[in-house]
């Protein structure tokens, strides 16, 4: 479909317009964050100057940056490698109800964290993951069924024939999956990882219960300090370390980007 | 496209379906571990079991004392009226409608104007929920953005939207962070729509619209009706934005399930209660599901 | 006990707890750093052994402390909320202090009354960090344009009512008495609002001015203090429309109420001591000299409702507290930790640095602490205060009773709202522990 006309400039003038709203509510962290006498209004910077940057990255903000990165990878990447042996067992084998299965499994991710919060933090300590590896293996949990529900349509794509005329000229199974089914619907699995990962990055409430020690906060942590007693914020520390906090998510964003823009065809259910 | 005398499995994989089986069992075991806490969930929402004090150990069956309390104390209800108001228009209107407008305009550009788009989406959607509050209460605050910019210079007295307005905020909140998935989702989809269908639309003398309806709507039919399952799951469960913002207020005008079975789970410490509460979201949401699947049933 | 919880106290033995044997620990919320950190230095350099210790940002602690008490998880030394202490203690998480403390020569000095608030049944079971009073805040400039004479001595709730509206009706401006209300503030639209209120709502006599009667055992569900208290509320929201309710749920409370201020949008403010500094900017930055400060807000007791020996100035008190793990794998540790941290050397240069309100009669009585004209007044004001009802099922009661404002904000009549809050008591604590008082 690459046959319509060109933009109209009415058409140009209304999406600047709409990046212009769409980015206008960051005024307020950008103005806070280059002002170290920031005080959370909306204002031009009374002391403008970088000195929030340099307090929110030093003192524990490179750990916290390096749990966060366990945090987020390993849950985006357990949760890939759990989901796609059994996504593709159920794309290609023929058990019946299996559509029906997967989605009742998405409905009981409705079950809010909050709700199994305490049963999740006693069965983690029982077993002894009261530590980062908690929270990846209590992340890939709650990920699992969406993963697998995307994972399996992606699959479900990948032509059949393709497969069965690899297996003729006598690949083994491995060999047709690594150069088969991965390279076909590798675009799905960057989008199942990329929306796995930023949840995992962004989560707060299974680190505060389950990180033991300081040493294993993730940056969700780091960024709370900014909240003291009696509702007192440090808006200058907050501004700028979400800012910084932000950063390495979007940055994964672009490095898949590429590969998001093609992949998310796969995302429908054929019914 | 697959052998139907083959009951299993295609004939090629047919002989490693034990390998088959064997790559799905960690998911079989996570699955498991996720059907655990919802059963715990489905049994203690039956407990006057408490987060704290002498009832966190010593907790006893109550029936459907719970479930009754949905009903007939005040918070469910309402709740529930103001959940799906907020997902209606946050998600499916909001998000959905603006997300297939942005995919199908987005289409026929190339380069800054794009980029510039999707960078700004993503900002919203990668941003700590915690920080995109504070940006839209600095917004719609009486001395924020909209005030100081818009209705200032107009000559209209300062509003304090998040009072006067309260869910009509948090709703648009949500829509800025949220379009950029059904963003990215519609505009895949319609890579997928092939060019002769709709030049062949074209030729017959469909408008713009009538292309749309007729043609391009059904090919991605099965793409909405996911992603208004997923974005319905979201958007119903989502907590820290809302929260943040007004923690539910003024009064309950913005409290939605989420925040009252966080209220009732955790600032309450009534277990049983907010199990309870879960498990009626689940139902409800179950409910709902299956509207998305008719929809996606339906031939083709 | 009952399985799940059973089976992970269990599991517990061999994997959460193990640390704990190996050397203390001690997990503790932000803010209160500067006292724990030199003490933790002290403690390793006597005894030679290390301290795990554990920090956690101030939002979200305590939930977190909940947790890992339920599931002995937990540090040796905690720090927690004063209004938790009983509830916990009850469970049986706490160690009791007058047991532990027996034989510690400075355990007298703290002060009877603030010891009571950390107590159940009678026993202490954590050691008072500081506390706080409440009173009205109020805005000089905005008092100045309004016509009202200074310094503010409301004597009756009409007092404050009649000069809102005043206010409200020379100036316009949106907040004219902020009396803290809703749930999103937890605790602190309880006791700086309701309780506040309550206090000094009805007569003295025979604590009629309370949530729970002790005598009795039983929650209070209805009482002419009360409906009341019930009835400001709905005066101040509904009938005289004094305050916009937006300000009880802002993004960031802090900076609303000091926005409010900045502009001259708020007139009268229920709320505590700390405000003193947090209505500029709790973490003193930018933060104009104590003079300039009290020419810029005055503040007064609360009044009474003016009901026929209703009491003029009576104060509720908050404030954290520390507490040792009944669960402690090394309890002469603990106690060792605890000592240090509370003590005079240690403890009395933060009270002082930070301008807390002091928890120690030696403290109180030094020199630099009674230096400072604030604490020294507002210490005053402390004279005639009261902890909260903390027996366990506090916590419900609490959030009922924001619920209840919360209600009558969102326009729900008052008896019905007091129906409501009377049907959840009588719902959550069975009829027998809720009685009506006349």
């Amino acid at each position: 479909m690459s046959t319509d006309t060109r933009p109209s400039s009415a058409t140009s003038a209304a999406l600047a317009f709409m990046a212009v709203i769409w980015v206008s509510p960051f005024a307020w962290l950008l103005s806070n964050a280059f002002d170290t006498g920031a005080n959370g209004q909306l204002r031009l910077p009374a002391e403008p100057g970088l000195g929030n940057f340099l307090g929110a990255m030093s003192g524990p903000a490179l750990t916290q940056f390096w749990n966060s990165m366990f945090i987020g990878v390993g849950t985006a990447t357990l949760t890939l490698v759990v989901g796609s042996g059994a996504a593709y067992a159920l794309s290609r084998l023929r058990i019946p109800g299996r559509n029906g299965l997967l989605w009742s499994l998405v409905l009981l991710r409705m079950l809010p964290p909050t709700g199994i919060l305490v049963p999740i933090y006693f069965a983690a300590q029982s077993v002894g993951l009261l530590n980062n590896l908690g929270i990846v293996v209590a992340l890939t949990v709650l990920n699992l069924p969406f993963a697998m529900l995307l994972l399996k349509n992606f699959f479900d794509t990948v032509p059949v024939e393709l497969e069965e005329a690899a297996h003729v000229e006598g690949a083994s199974l491995p060999r047709i999956l690594w150069r088969v089914v991965m390279p076909m619907s590798r675009a799905g699995l960057a989008v199942v990882w990329f929306f796995t990962f930023t949840s995992a990055w962004n989560e707060f409430l299974f680190p505060l219960l389950f990180s033991r020690t300081e040493d294993a906060f993730p940056m969700s942590i780091g960024l709370y300090s900014a909240f003291g007693r009696n509702g007192s914020i440090e808006y200058g520390f907050l501004a700028a370390f979400s800012i910084i906090y932000a950063a390495p998510a979007i940055a994964v964003y672009f490095l898949l980007r590429r590969n998001m823009n093609t992949g998310f065809a796969g995302v429908g259910v054929k019914g | 496209m697959r052998d139907p005398r083959s009951s299993w499995a295609s004939p090629w994989l047919s002989g490693s379906i034990p390998v088959l089986v064997l790559a799905a069992l960690p998911a079989l075991l996570f699955v498991g571990v996720l059907l655990y806490f919802t059963l715990w969930a489905v049994v203690f929402s039956f407990t006057d079991l408490e987060l704290f004090g002498r009832k966190a150990t010593d907790w006893s069956f109550v029936g459907i004392e719970n479930y009754e309390r949905l009903f007939t104390r005040r918070g469910f209800l309402e709740s529930l009226w103001t959940t799906l108001t907020f997902t209606f228009f946050s998600a499916i209107v909001g998000q959905s409608v603006l997300g297939f407008l942005l995919a199908s305009t987005l289409r026929r550009y190339r380069g800054s104007m794009r980029g510039t788009i999707e960078v700004c989406l993503m900002l919203g959607w990668l941003l700590p929920d915690i920080v995109a509050a504070f940006l839209w209460s600095a917004t719609t605050s009486k001395t924020g953005l909209v005030n100081q910019v818009i209705l200032g210079p107009l000559g209209v007295e300062p509003v304090n939207f998040l009072n006067d307005y309260a869910l009509q905020v948090v709703i648009l909140a949500n829509i800025w962070k949220g379009t950029a998935w059904s963003y990215l989702l519609y505009s895949a989809a319609l890579d997928n729509v092939p060019g002769e269908v709709v030049e062949a639309a074209k030729v017959d003398g469909a408008n713009g619209w009538q292309r749309t309806r007729r043609v391009i709507l059904p090919i991605i039919k099965p793409h909405i009706g996911t992603n208004m399952l997923f974005i319905t799951i979201w958007t119903f469960t989502y907590f820290p934005l809302i929260y943040a913002m007004t923690g539910g207020g003024p009064g309950s005008q913005t409290e939605t399930l989420p925040i009252f079975l966080y209220q009732q789970s955790f600032s309450v410490g009534k277990l049983g209660y907010g199990s309870a509460i879960s498990v009626a979201m689940l139902a409800i949401v179950g409910v709902m599901s299956i509207f998305y699947l008719r929809l996606l049933k339906e031939p083709k | 006990m009952k399985a799940p919880i059973q089976g992970a106290a269990i599991c517990a033995l061999f994997a959460g707890a193990t640390p704990a044997l190996a050397d203390v620990s001690i997990m503790y919320p932000d803010w209160i750093t500067a006292l724990v950190e030199p003490a933790i230095e002290a403690y390793e350099a006597e005894t030679g052994e290390t301290v795990t210790s554990t920090r956690l940002p101030t939002d979200g602690y305590d939930r977190r402390i909940a947790v890992d008490l339920a599931a002995g998880t937990a540090a040796d030394v905690v720090v927690l909320d004063s209004f938790m202490v009983a509830q916990l203690a009850d469970a049986g998480y706490l160690a009791s202090l007058d047991e532990q403390l027996a034989d510690w020569d400075q355990y007298q000095q703290f002060m009877p009354a603030l010891l009571d608030v950390t107590s159940f049944d009678g026993t202490a079971y954590a050691l008072p960090v500081d506390t706080d009073v409440r009173m009205l805040w109020y805005n000089r400039s905005v008092f100045e344009e309004a016509g009202i004479e200074m310094p503010w001595t409301p004597e009756t709730w009409d007092d404050v009512l009649e000069t809102a509206t005043t206010i409200k009706d020379e100036t316009g401006i949106d907040y004219a008495f902020v009396l803290p209300a809703g749930t999103k503030q937890g605790e602190a639209a309880t006791m700086q609002g309701f309780y506040m209120a309550l206090l000094g709502a009805d007569t003295a006599e025979g604590e009629r001015n309370r949530l729970r009667n002790w005598e009795e055992g039983k929650w209070i569900a209805d009482s002419p203090a009360i409906r009341q208290v019930a009835e400001l509320y709905d005066e101040v929201y509904n009938q005289r429309e004094l305050t916009e309710p937006s300000i009880n749920y802002a993004t960031d409370l802090g900076n609303a109420t000091r926005e409010a201020l900045a502009s001259n949008e708020l007139g009268i403010f229920a709320s505590g001591s700390w405000e003193r500094s947090c209505l500029f900017n709790c973490n003193g930055v930018d933060i104009p000299s104590p003079e300039e400060r009290a020419e810029i807000v005055g503040w007064t007791p609360w009044p009474s409702s003016g009901a026929e020996g209703a009491e003029q100035g009576a104060n509720v008190s908050g404030g954290w507290a520390m507490g040792l793990n009944a669960g402690s794998g090394d309890m002469e540790a603990a106690k060792q930790l605890l000592t240090t941290i509370f003590d005079y050397d240690n403890f009395q240069p933060w009270v002082v640095d930070n301008g807390r309100m002091a928890v120690r009669e030696d403290i109180a009585a030094s020199e630099d602490f009674a230096a400072n004209d604030y604490l020294a007044a507002v210490t005053e004001l402390s004279a005639n205060t009261t902890g909260r009802d903390t027996y366990p099922g506090y916590q419900v009661v609490s959030s009922l009773i924001q619920d209840m404002t919360g209600a009558i904000l969102d326009g729900v009549p008052v008896d019905e709202a007091l129906e409501e809050y009377r049907e959840a008591l009588v719902d959550e604590f069975g009829e027998d522990s809720v009685m009506t008082l006349d």
